[in-house]
């Protein structure tokens, strides 16, 4: 969380006027760049399967972390999905054609293909993070809001700590804590898992209130961390905003105070926290896989901890390509939302 | 100057605490009264490594620590046992002190924390200053590589290379191999800031008139840019033992960090959430001091910031 929200977008402010290139050309532009990224981001996990010890895995089996071996079979497995017996070039290149063909190798677990694994568990995460963005965004809004309202109140100020002390809470110690309250205290909720046993039996609407009440408590454990994230920076834009030339126009035109807020500041600062959500895809997808080990939900999160306890190497680099990727679209749209909204930033 | 202040009580008094956890939480009465009128001192010949010269049974302690149990000292008649004034923070599931192991399970996790974050430092800040002060070509790579690094979530990144385990890797103790794992992956937000320091300081009047009179490439460097980058990095690399602390709790929460027995604030919530319907003493003091910490952090970063760069103070 370092770095600042907006700080890849506002590369245009400060420098003298150019002309604003035509919207196709800008998206063009960021497209191509997203390419050469992507083309980046393979190197990175094929050098992640070049950690794999070529050597160790051709004589006795490298040993991981826990001092397990891989069985003989398995190395040769790998040698021929990663055809590690290739020079190094042609390996990369026959590993991205595969990658491109959607193949991804099968799982050294359970002998099925990885792309099958993975889609079957996409829909749980999926959900799991739509949510959360979404919870994150609509609770961001208000709470930024009335901080930014009046800057330096007790609103502000209590918000202000509560938001840089979400940054240091740990998803796994808030998904506890959320736990010991409303499931083993107050009963309110689920202790874990997607559905209560014998939920099968319930009716469709029934099914699906069970559902819900399960994904209660991991939505709010992931959107914490987002939500402090947007609402610091809602309060921000709101605060520039508020005092910028078109809310003073509005003020000075006598509008109601509620309506320049809603009408006026709020339009200023939607589009870069549109996209600045964009930018939360890599915190929300790490961090459901530390929510779904907690709740012990099946998603991708829990299919790649299972992974790298069985050391499944061709699911280890198939999640790990897969989060890649999305983070990546993630952010290109973001960027070409904000190119379309903001036409100052096509000057890149 | 509050956060500044805050942050470093929280940094420095978990610090001290982790490094005097052998003498504040053991076993080893500090005084003891051997025989008649002998007396001894269990502690220190414990530090020592001396064998004692009366057996064990026959000391009688006068002083104790104030834990008086080691983190890994087995109680099964105690097990799951609430807060109490024996056992502060209560017993975990082998009856084991959790006071004890708060205070000893700092040393790994703090122990980590530095480490990663120097050698995250020492991989961000070269990239982000030569990108920030060259510009231009060097930048486009280095920036496209950050882009690309930058989509890998950190915790699944950390996990693959754990689960690859070259062996160099593998063979290393563990408090070694989690710090090596979380500073490769904790060096991009600290590139990506230090980058936009040195952008900034290179483009600032400063450096402009000092060029204007003459100054060379390492006279710049040396005498105008490096001083003001002072407070860049000092903020960065507070923030950046924050977040080695929390990747290194997550490691361990999942049960790839530092092994057990040795006590690790990530560890023992792993081993609080299968009993977190029972026993709330479990999850809460752990995490706690995990926040605490993480927290004081960040405080210091800020304060850092606040303090040696004016331009934050206004906002």
């Amino acid at each position: 969380m370092g770095e600042r929200p907006g700080e890849a977008m506002s590369r245009a402010g400060g420098e003298p006027a150019r002309r604003v290139p035509s919207l196709p050309a800008a998206v063009a532009r960021r497209i191509g760049t997203g390419a050469v990224t992507l083309l980046l981001v393979t190197w990175v996990v094929f050098a992640l399967c070049l950690l794999v010890p070529g050597d160790a895995v051709s004589v006795e089996g490298g040993a991981d972390a826990l001092g397990r071996r891989l069985p003989p079979e398995r190395v040769a497995e790998l040698r021929a999905l990663y055809h590690l017996d290739e020079s190094l070039p042609r390996q990369y290149g026959l590993w991205l054609r595969d990658v491109a063909r959607g193949n991804l190798g099968r799982s050294f677990y359970d002998r099925r293909p990885v792309v099958e694994k993975l889609s079957e568990r996409l829909g749980i995460t999926l959900t799991l993070n739509l949510l959360s963005l979404a919870l994150a965004v609509v609770l961001a809004v208000p709470l930024g809001a009335a901080a930014a309202w009046r800057p330096g109140s007790h609103v502000d100020r209590v918000a202000g700590v509560v938001t840089y002390a979400l940054y240091a809470v740990p998803v796994f110690w808030a998904g506890l804590l959320l736990q010991l309250a409303f499931a083993a205290r107050l009963d309110w909720l689920p202790l874990f898992g997607l559905q209560s046993p014998g939920a099968r039996h319930l009716g469709a609407l029934h099914g699906l209130v069970d559902q819900a009440a399960h994904l209660v408590l991991p939505v709010v454990c992931l959107s914490y961390g987002g939500l402090a994230y947007l609402s610091r920076f809602v309060r921000a834009t709101l605060v520039e905003s508020l005092h910028g030339d078109a809310v003073r126009a509005a003020r000075a035109r006598g509008l109601p105070v509620r309506r320049v807020l809603f009408f006026h500041a709020f339009r200023q600062a939607a589009v870069p926290m549109l996209t600045l959500a964009g930018f939360l895809i890599p915190g929300l997808l790490g961090g459901s896989v530390i929510v779904e080990t907690v709740f012990a939900l099946p998603g991708l999160g829990t299919l790649f901890v299972d992974a790298v306890f069985q050391r499944d190497v061709p699911v280890i680099m198939g999640m790990t390509l897969l989060s890649a990727a999305a983070t990546l679209a993630g952010i290109v749209v973001a960027d070409l939302a904000y190119a379309v909204f903001d036409p100052r930033i096509r000057r890149g | 100057m509050a956060s500044l202040r805050a942050g470093l009580g929280l940094v420095g008094g978990l610090g001290v605490l982790a490094l005097a956890a052998p003498i504040v939480a053991t076993d080893h009465a500090w005084v003891a009264r051997s025989g008649p009128d002998g007396w001894s001192s269990p502690l220190l010949r414990g530090l020592v490594g001396t064998p004692a010269a009366v057996p064990a049974g026959l000391e009688e302690p006068i002083l104790e620590a104030p834990i008086p149990y080691s983190p890994e000292e087995l109680d099964l008649e105690r097990v799951f046992e609430a807060p109490s004034a024996a056992h502060w923070l209560g017993t975990d599931g082998l009856g084991r002190d959790v006071a004890s192991r708060v205070v000893h399970g700092g040393r790994a996790s703090l122990a980590v924390g530095f480490l990663a974050a120097l050698l995250a430092l020492g991989v961000g800040l070269p990239l982000g200053a030569v990108a920030g002060y060259r510009g231009g070509w060097a930048d486009a790579v280095i920036s496209r590589g950050v882009e690309a690094v930058l989509c890998f979530p950190t915790l699944l990144l950390a996990l693959a290379m754990l689960a690859m385990a070259p062996r160099w890797l593998a063979g290393l103790p563990d408090v070694a191999r989690i710090a090596i794992v979380v500073g490769i992956t904790g060096w991009i937000p600290i590139a990506r800031y230090l980058r936009g320091e040195f952008l900034r300081i290179r483009g600032s009047d400063m450096v402009a008139a000092a060029r204007a009179s003459g100054a060379g490439h390492a006279r710049l460097v040396i005498r105008h840019i490096l001083p003001s980058s002072l407070a860049p990095v000092l903020v960065t690399a507070a923030f950046a033992v924050g977040a080695a602390i929390l990747l290194e709790a997550a490691l361990s929460f999942i049960g790839l960090g530092v092994r057990p027995p040795t006590p690790t604030w990530g560890g023992m919530l792993t081993e609080a959430r299968v009993q977190v319907h029972r026993c709330w003493w479990l999850a809460l003091f752990p995490g706690a001091a995990l926040f605490l910490a993480v927290f004081g952090c960040n405080l210091l970063g800020e304060g850092i910031r606040d303090r040696l760069d004016p331009r934050s103070r206004a906002g």
